[in-house]
């Protein structure tokens, strides 16, 4: 009985935790294969994997990159699975927001088709810092890459994201 | 001594560094802390368009609570686990509101129960006193913020952050300019009757934003978040401790 109690409160706290995650790991998701039903598919399967390893996981505080590991490693064995089909950039931002039309939101609709003409080496690292949060070292954790890398990688994503969304570089750096 | 060159390049990779020799780079140069301002903006923006929209939960989009069969198909597996899966979403959403939590929109939410005739003032407020309750907030509104009905100085955490109330379209929205505080990340909430999402600053801390409203989906909220945020104009610039 006290087995049983002990469980269903395991189980609630981790079910509490997926259920707070899981937007910011489908939006990250999204950015990383450009296809919503691949995003939903690779975080469904990402958290039935965290769930058969939930032991593992020993600090909460410890979740988020332990869930981005699990959902690079799924995405990249999508990848691996099949070839993901070429997406109409229009499209998907168009879906994203069913009340654009305002300004402002016409704005963030130029920017998200802006990102997602970058590069995925770049996307992906400004993604993780600016979406979820991380620090330049958990993203270079992440993504097996030194500090400094990744640092060249930030500034060339937001160099190019600028330049893309039609900011004033005059002032920005060279390379 | 870091140069402009070093300090553009530096702040391009992480905007939020709290380094402190950017810091006295910023304080000596006007051009890098005019590119730091133009930059926080970006960066607002850049988060916003980030934050993509979701549609309405489905209800198998969590764990399941027992291990599939072996052999099943993937699928299969997923139908055959969404009524236990549609359990366990329910009752982790009745833990999850009634659990302890003390999360920045927590305190926001939790501070608007301290002053319900803010929502119900019609405004607009004397200039003298939108300028008392801005206080050292370093920030004024545009005249295109709208007409600001409620304006007080209120303690919050420990600091003394303006409590604003402005008109628009979609009804009183209320606006908490949180200096003072560190979000990493925007976050949208759901609670106890108020929709709102906390916005970062980069330099600024972060501002709340919330309405009663709950006709509006989170894309409508956020989109006000971006009106109130763009309406808003520093008049100091950015610290790095945010």
């Amino acid at each position: 009985m006290r087995a049983q109690v002990g469980e269903n409160q395991k189980r609630a706290r981790f079910q509490a935790l997926c259920e707070s995650l899981r937007p910011d790991l489908l939006r990250f998701a999204l950015w990383l294969s450009r296809d919503r039903t691949v995003a939903e598919d690779v975080v469904q399967e990402t958290l039935l994997r965290a769930w058969k390893a939930q032991d593992a996981l020993q600090d909460d505080k410890a979740a988020k990159p332990w869930f981005l590991t699990i959902i690079r490693r799924e995405y990249a064995r999508t990848f691996e699975r099949k070839r993901l089909p070429t997406v109409d950039l229009d499209d998907l931002v168009a879906s994203e927001e069913p009340s654009l039309g305002a300004a402002d939101q016409q704005d963030l609709e130029e920017m998200r088709l802006a990102i997602f003409k970058l590069p995925d080496e770049y996307r992906e690292p400004l993604v993780l810092q600016v979406l979820m949060g991380c620090t330049t070292a958990e993203i270079a954790e992440q993504l097996n890459l030194s500090t400094p890398a990744v640092l060249t990688r930030l500034f060339r994503a937001r160099r190019q994201l600028r330049g893309l969304c039609g900011e004033d570089t005059t002032l920005d750096p060279e390379e | 001594m870091i140069d402009c060159n070093h300090y553009r390049r530096a702040l391009l990779s992480e905007p939020r560094t709290a380094d402190p020799e950017m810091l006295a780079h910023r304080e000596i140069c006007a051009e890098c802390a005019a590119f730091t301002e133009r930059l926080g903006r970006f960066e607002t923006r850049l988060a916003s368009a980030l934050r993509l929209s979701l549609p309405a939960k489905p209800a198998a989009n969590v764990v399941p609570l027992r291990n599939a069969a072996a052999g099943r198909s993937h699928r299969g597996r997923w139908f055959a686990l969404a009524a236990s899966v549609l359990v366990a979403s329910v009752a982790a959403a009745v833990l999850w509101l009634a659990g302890p939590r003390s999360s920045l929109a927590d305190a926001v939410v939790a501070h608007m129960a301290g002053e319900p005739q803010a929502w119900s003032s019609q405004g607009p407020v004397p200039a003298e006193r939108l300028s008392e309750a801005i206080g050292d907030a370093k920030m004024r509104l545009r005249p295109d913020a709208g007409v600001v009905s409620y304006a007080a100085s209120c303690e919050f955490r420990g600091f003394h952050v303006p409590h604003l109330v402005v008109q628009d379209a979609s009804g009183p929205v209320t606006v908490m300019v949180l200096v003072h505080e560190t979000a990493r990340s925007p976050m949208d909430f759901d609670e106890q009757g108020y929709r709102g999402s906390i916005v970062p600053v980069p330099g600024h801390g972060a501002i709340a934003v919330l309405t009663r409203n709950r006709t509006l989906n989170g894309a409508e909220v956020d989109r006000i978040a971006a009106r109130v945020l763009g309406a808003i104009q520093w008049t100091n610039a950015p610290s790095a401790s945010h």
